[in-house]
């Protein structure tokens, strides 16, 4: 493998894996606290990458119900990525609303949370697909304004492209890593996050409203997932109201590999994963849907609290 | 009569069919342990019956068997099943409740994904035109329903022996079962190759039933269609998966005058069962019969 080769292999990877790496996070933080797998974050990707497509270049689409509707504004891309993010999270409440609150009140099986979650994430695909068919969008690239699509870097024989969205991605994606973790280590709110999920009980006697955290825990949850929805839409193009599902469960490998909980370890998780699949030789790239998969389960025979996942002490 | 089964009989065969894959996931999850893996065996046992119906090599041993080859697709389908989960379960089954689920997820897709890529599967196409063992579709009830029927009894059996109640302790409580002398492990794996047994016949019945096998047969989201039929069903009686197969499976076709709102009213259904029936459906009915009883009971008023 040429140098040139190795260096774009990893500069795609360090993209798409930080892309994966906030798009898990939005699982490890439903973990944390609930403790169990919010299925329907798949979907939540979808809407994301709607919402951008939809805001950014000014119509819903050329399929379903809404085919040829204008959206009366355009916005210009960072803002539509925000507003997207920002709707996705306020659907990520509603999910918590319809599909986890009730479910927690009555203390039923956590397993129930698997199905009723996976119901909504069927209710939100078939719902787009309905509103705007399963045509494949990709972004037109005059909605980055007048930056250049790639910039090509040539010395000797080696060549390395960098693509515009690709650093727009990285960028994004440290900048919100950032923020968050700001919120988490040095706010109120993100105390009081860190106690319930340390237990749920003992914080709620403390007096922290339990409730109301968990709704912030799934917007915030909702706006990363919508985020690395619009992200990757703008990246590789929207394959469809089903293309979130896919993406849902390879960011079940990256909180897997990652240690499930563990904000870091999502962060790694991701970025593993995508390295890893970006350096799947070409002649193999057909089984690079699995490599996230072969990952996951290997670590789960290995070692299944992950890279950095805190051991849990088995109580009796 | 006629008419009805030329009308009805996919849909009675798919119900059939759809019951015992949900028994498939019924079996771990009698010791407790939710594995997701059933669709996996599924297609696995799809591609070795239609492996060993269409590819050429195998054409000495069909000119020699005749409709014999059929019984001997099912036998290998569960053996390689139960094989692979042998080696499967021993590595996985040390996991614990959503780690077990995830890590069967994962055996799904990989499995899923080599398949879309091999040869002897036919790639992304799948294989096509497998012989058919019935002329008629609802024949097919004529193998899926014995089966059933044979599951039922085994379930039952097996509930009151003492390798069902080993999976209950399990299921109550690992540690305490463990404490008590259940070998775990060993019940634990038993239950989950029985499932995978299961789901190998089942997907090798299915392979002429459907007339193609492709990577689509063994999804994510047909594991969750499984877990869904036993969940709202009821986990806690044999009657659960069936009721719960029967009633979620025959969904689709009744809602199909809604067309493109059909998957919507599908997850909506979902979402309120698993809401309103924390018990299933079975448990739901066991707790309005203990309410009338206890209302008609002389002692009722009184106390």
């Amino acid at each position: 493998m040429y140098t040139g080769e190795y260096l774009q292999n990893i500069l795609n990877g360090i993209s798409i894996g930080s892309v994966y790496a906030i798009f898990a996070l939005g699982y490890t933080l439903v973990f944390s606290i609930l403790g169990i797998i919010n299925f329907a974050h798949g979907a939540v990707f979808t809407l994301g990458a709607y919402l951008t497509y939809s805001l950014a270049v000014g119509h819903f689409g050329i399929g379903g119900l809404l085919a040829d509707m204008q959206v009366p504004f355009r916005l210009s891309f960072p803002l539509s990525l925000l507003l997207g993010s920002l709707l996705s999270g306020v659907f990520g409440v509603l999910i918590e609303r319809c599909a986890f609150r009730p479910l927690r009140l009555r203390g039923a099986d956590p397993l129930l949370a698997l199905v009723s979650s996976l119901g909504v994430a069927l209710v939100t695909i078939n719902v787009i697909q309905y509103l705007v068919g399963s045509e494949i969008y990709s972004f037109p690239s005059e909605v980055y304004g007048d930056i250049r699509p790639a910039f090509t870097f040539q010395r000797g024989d080696t060549t390395i492209v960098l693509r515009t969205v690709q650093l727009i991605i990285f960028a994004v994606n440290m900048t919100v890593l950032v923020l968050l973790r700001y919120l988490i280590s040095c706010t109120r709110v993100g105390k009081a996050l860190r106690a319930v999920a340390e237990n749920s009980s003992t914080a709620s006697l403390l007096g922290i409203n339990v409730d109301r955290f968990i709704l912030y825990t799934f917007f915030l949850s909702g706006f990363l997932g919508g985020m690395a929805g619009g992200l990757v839409g703008t990246s590789f193009g929207i394959a469809g109201p089903y293309f979130g599902v896919s993406y849902g469960l390879k960011g079940l490998a990256v909180i897997v590999l990652g240690g499930l909980g563990s904000i870091p370890g999502a962060v790694l998780g991701g970025m593993v994963i995508g390295l890893a699949e970006a350096f799947v030789p070409s002649d193999y790239s057909a089984y690079k849907e699995a490599v996230a998969f072969a990952y996951l389960f290997t670590m789960l025979l290995i070692c299944p609290r992950g890279l950095l996942g805190r051991a849990t002490i088995e109580k009796v | 009569m006629e008419g009805f089964l030329q009308n009805y009989g996919f849909l009675l065969v798919t119900l059939l069919q759809q019951s015992l894959l949900a028994f498939s996931l019924y079996f771990p999850l009698m010791a407790g342990q939710l594995s997701l893996a059933s669709p996996g065996f599924y297609a696995l046992g799809g591609y070795i019956a239609a492996i060993m119906s269409t590819a050429p090599e195998c054409t000495p041993l069909r000119e020699k068997l005749g409709t014999g080859i059929y019984p001997l697709e099912w036998l290998a389908a569960g053996l390689i099943s139960g094989v692979l989960a042998l080696v499967i379960g021993i590595s996985a089954l040390r996991l614990r409740g959503i780690y077990l689920a995830l890590a069967t997820i994962a055996f799904v897709e990989i499995l899923r994904v080599i398949c879309l890529n091999l040869e002897i599967t036919g790639g992304a196409i799948g294989i096509f035109d497998i012989p058919q063992l019935f002329a008629e579709r609802w024949s097919y009830g004529l193998i899926f329903g014995p089966l059933l029927l044979l599951t039922l009894l085994f379930v039952y059996r097996l509930e009151n022996s003492r390798t069902g109640r080993a999976l209950k302790a399990i299921r109550e409580d690992e540690l305490a079962a463990g404490a008590m002398g259940i070998h775990t492990t060993y019940y634990k794996v038993l239950a989950f190759v029985i499932g995978a047994v299961l789901a190998g016949i089942v997907g090798a019945m299915s392979a002429p039933f459907l007339n193609t096998w492709n990577a689509r047969q063994g999804t994510f989201d047909a594991s969750i269609s499984y877990l869904a039929y036993v969940l709202i069903g009821g986990s806690r009686s044999m009657w659960g998966p069936l009721l719960g197969a029967v009633l979620l499976a025959s969904l689709p076709e009744l809602l199909r005058p809604l067309k493109d709102a059909r998957l919507i009213i599908n997850g909506m259904v979902l979402v309120v069962a698993s809401i309103y029936l924390p018990q299933g459906i079975v448990g739901a009915l066991g707790r309005l019969k203990r309410c009338v009883v206890k209302n008609t009971s002389p002692m009722g008023g009184e106390r």
